[in-house]
């Protein structure tokens, strides 16, 4: 902490690197006494140049990369950066494909929500929400395996419509695991709207009101529990969500319970669209041959991730190189709000409210970056290792003789 | 497509300059060619104020060759996506903000600086975003001359062949 002088204010950064964080942003609050009057935020830590790399590839191998902008998210990424390309090489996609699609994308609408729920409780002190969301989270994931062989980045997407088929068993599967979390869903709302405890922690906090939210382009569950009804699978349907009927989500409260109430409801409403999507399943193929060269031209492709408006802007030149590719995540659009949310709120709701907007920092860290003195180091996993040691020995402490334990397997 | 079309109709009959350079592209995307930005400067304001686009999504750089490319992407209430483009040469690649109209965009145009070299005048706060502290000054990625493969990651300088390291604005002077 660091008194300033001029005032009773104290400055304390949070992170980069922080318990409460799950991934790294730095936010440097200023307070006075315990309430938040000034806040900044510095993101920016897990850029990995995902953009210039797809320069460099085809459309195919630049597809893997795209579904690689989120582990959370990714089949959302991979149905804008497919149907962006589809619609420049004017392909029309099998409607089987465009079912499956939205049955995935479902299933990770539910498997994101019921991730954030956790975080929710755990940020809060409600462990026991925690675990419960998070058990229920690993059926999505068991069932989402067995239908495209991976629990993240499901690689079904491909460009003219999915690799993969979902047959009969795989279909009772995904039902069963919808029956289960009608149940657990309907508890988690009852849980919600009762428990005054969850309700005293989490209304009015982290408010961003119907004006704001339009101001500083807020999207998806906190724009919707904002009273805004935007949702790209209703105002621009694509993929199969043309014929499957979605229903509106929206809240009043604009605080962070109602982002909660949102999730909720979107999640009962996941489970009707899976089921609908499973009776009307149509047969026939599920991909059409795409071209390798796409034609030169300018798109902008949009999906609703499950945190909300995923923007995919392509200019193709006539290869079978993309000219330019910048992806708009939904987070990306949510941080402008932040600054907003967390100004007037106390210390000790900072970490929910972050958690609030369900910041996808993105994943995975290409490398570490160290600052000593005036020199800035970027360190690979066995440099930064090698650092540490080096920084504990010149303080008389040798860690090197450590060695680390063997890894236990439950299995 | 008849809100689309509207929208294109007022803006021709609004702005001369639109003539020709402004098309719908499908239902729900409406397209300009890239504008100079005096003309850019008019027509944002005016579509913010009295035509409902309240909401910028992004701005997407692109590099064009002689000039830098700038699309910012806006949206109203219906969901319509206007892609309003905007111009500027290499040799002097001065924009301004947005931001008085549009927050949303201070982390966008902020990449612009970055990534692509653009000067963005008005823009408040100077850290560095989204390149990391130490970014030698002078490189830009995004741009299509700058080569990753001559990127050395533990020292952070650029060191391209000699014929290309003679090209303007690549130097390995740390900001």
């Amino acid at each position: 902490m660091n008194p300033n002088k001029d005032s009773n204010r104290i400055v304390i950064p949070i992170g980069p690197q922080h318990p409460s964080l799950k991934e790294p942003g730095c936010f440097t609050i200023t307070l006075e006494g315990e309430k938040v009057v000034h806040a900044d935020i510095g993101i920016g830590y897990n850029h990995r140049g995902l953009e210039k790399a797809c320069e460099s590839r085809n459309y195919i191998q630049t597809l893997y990369l795209i579904e690689r902008v989120c582990g959370i998210c990714s089949h959302t990424h991979s149905t804008a950066f497919c149907q962006g390309l589809e619609e420049l090489a004017e392909l029309s996609i099998p409607r089987r494909a465009a079912y499956i699609r939205v049955i995935v994308s479902e299933l990770e609408r539910l498997h994101s929500h019921l991730l954030w729920l956790g975080v929710a409780g755990h940020e809060i002190g409600f462990d026991t929400l925690f675990m419960y969301s998070w058990r229920d989270r690993e059926k999505v994931l068991d069932v989402l395996a067995e239908v495209c062989g991976n629990r993240v980045n499901y690689g079904i997407n491909t460009i003219g419509g999915v690799r993969r088929d979902i047959d009969d068993t795989m279909l009772q599967n995904i039902l069963k695991v919808v029956d289960f979390l009608q149940d657990q869903l309907k508890y988690y709302l009852d849980l919600a709207m009762t428990d005054t405890m969850l309700s005293a922690r989490l209304a009015g906090i982290g408010r961003l009101s119907k004006e704001d939210a339009r101001k500083y382009g807020a999207v998806g569950p906190v724009a919707r529990a904002a009273g805004i009804m935007e949702d790209i699978r209703i105002i621009e349907p694509y993929a199969a969500y043309t014929e499957v009927p979605v229903k509106p989500i929206t809240d009043t409260h604009a605080d962070v319970f109602g982002r909660t109430v949102v999730r909720i409801l979107e999640m009962l409403e996941s489970l009707e669209i899976i089921r609908f999507s499973i009776k009307n399943l149509p047969g026939g193929d599920i991909a059409v041959k795409a071209p390798r060269r796409i034609p030169a031209g300018e798109v902008i492709s949009r999906t609703e991730a499950p945190r909300g408006e995923n923007i995919h802007f392509i200019r193709s030149n006539g290869s079978d190189i993309l000219e330019r590719v910048r992806v708009r995540a939904p987070t990306e659009a949510n941080w402008h709000g932040m600054k907003h949310m967390l100004e007037g709120e106390y210390l000790s709701d900072v970490p929910i409210t972050i958690a609030a907007i369900d910041p996808c920092y993105s994943c995975a860290d290409r490398a570490v970056v160290v600052n000593s003195g005036s020199k800035t180091e970027v360190m690979d996993w066995q440099s930064l290792r090698q650092y540490s040691i080096d920084w504990h020995k010149k303080r008389g402490v040798d860690v090197s003789s450590i060695k680390m334990p063997e890894r236990k397997k439950y299995l | 497509m008849q809100a689309e079309q509207r929208i294109v109709d007022e803006l021709c009959k609004k702005f001369d300059f639109f003539k020709d350079r402004i098309f719908v592209q499908r239902q729900k995307r409406i397209f300009t060619l890239p504008l100079a930005t005096e003309e850019f400067e008019q027509v944002i304001h005016f579509i913010h104020d009295e035509m409902g686009f309240y909401k910028a999504s992004h701005v997407v750089g692109t590099d064009d060759g002689d000039d830098l490319g700038f699309i910012y992407i806006l949206s109203n209430r219906e969901g319509i996506i206007f892609a309003l483009k905007e111009k500027a040469p290499k040799s002097d690649p001065r924009i301004n903000t947005v931001t008085d109209v549009f927050p949303s965009l201070d982390f966008h145009e902020r990449e612009l600086v970055n990534l692509f070299g653009a000067d963005v005048k008005g823009l408040k706060g100077d850290s560095s975003y989204p390149l990391p502290d130490g970014w030698p000054k002078g490189n830009y990625p995004l741009r299509k001359d700058w080569n990753p493969k001559y990127f050395d990651n533990n020292t952070m300088t650029y060191n391209p062949p000699t014929n290309e390291s003679n090209k303007e604005g690549q130097t390995n002077e740390s900001e």
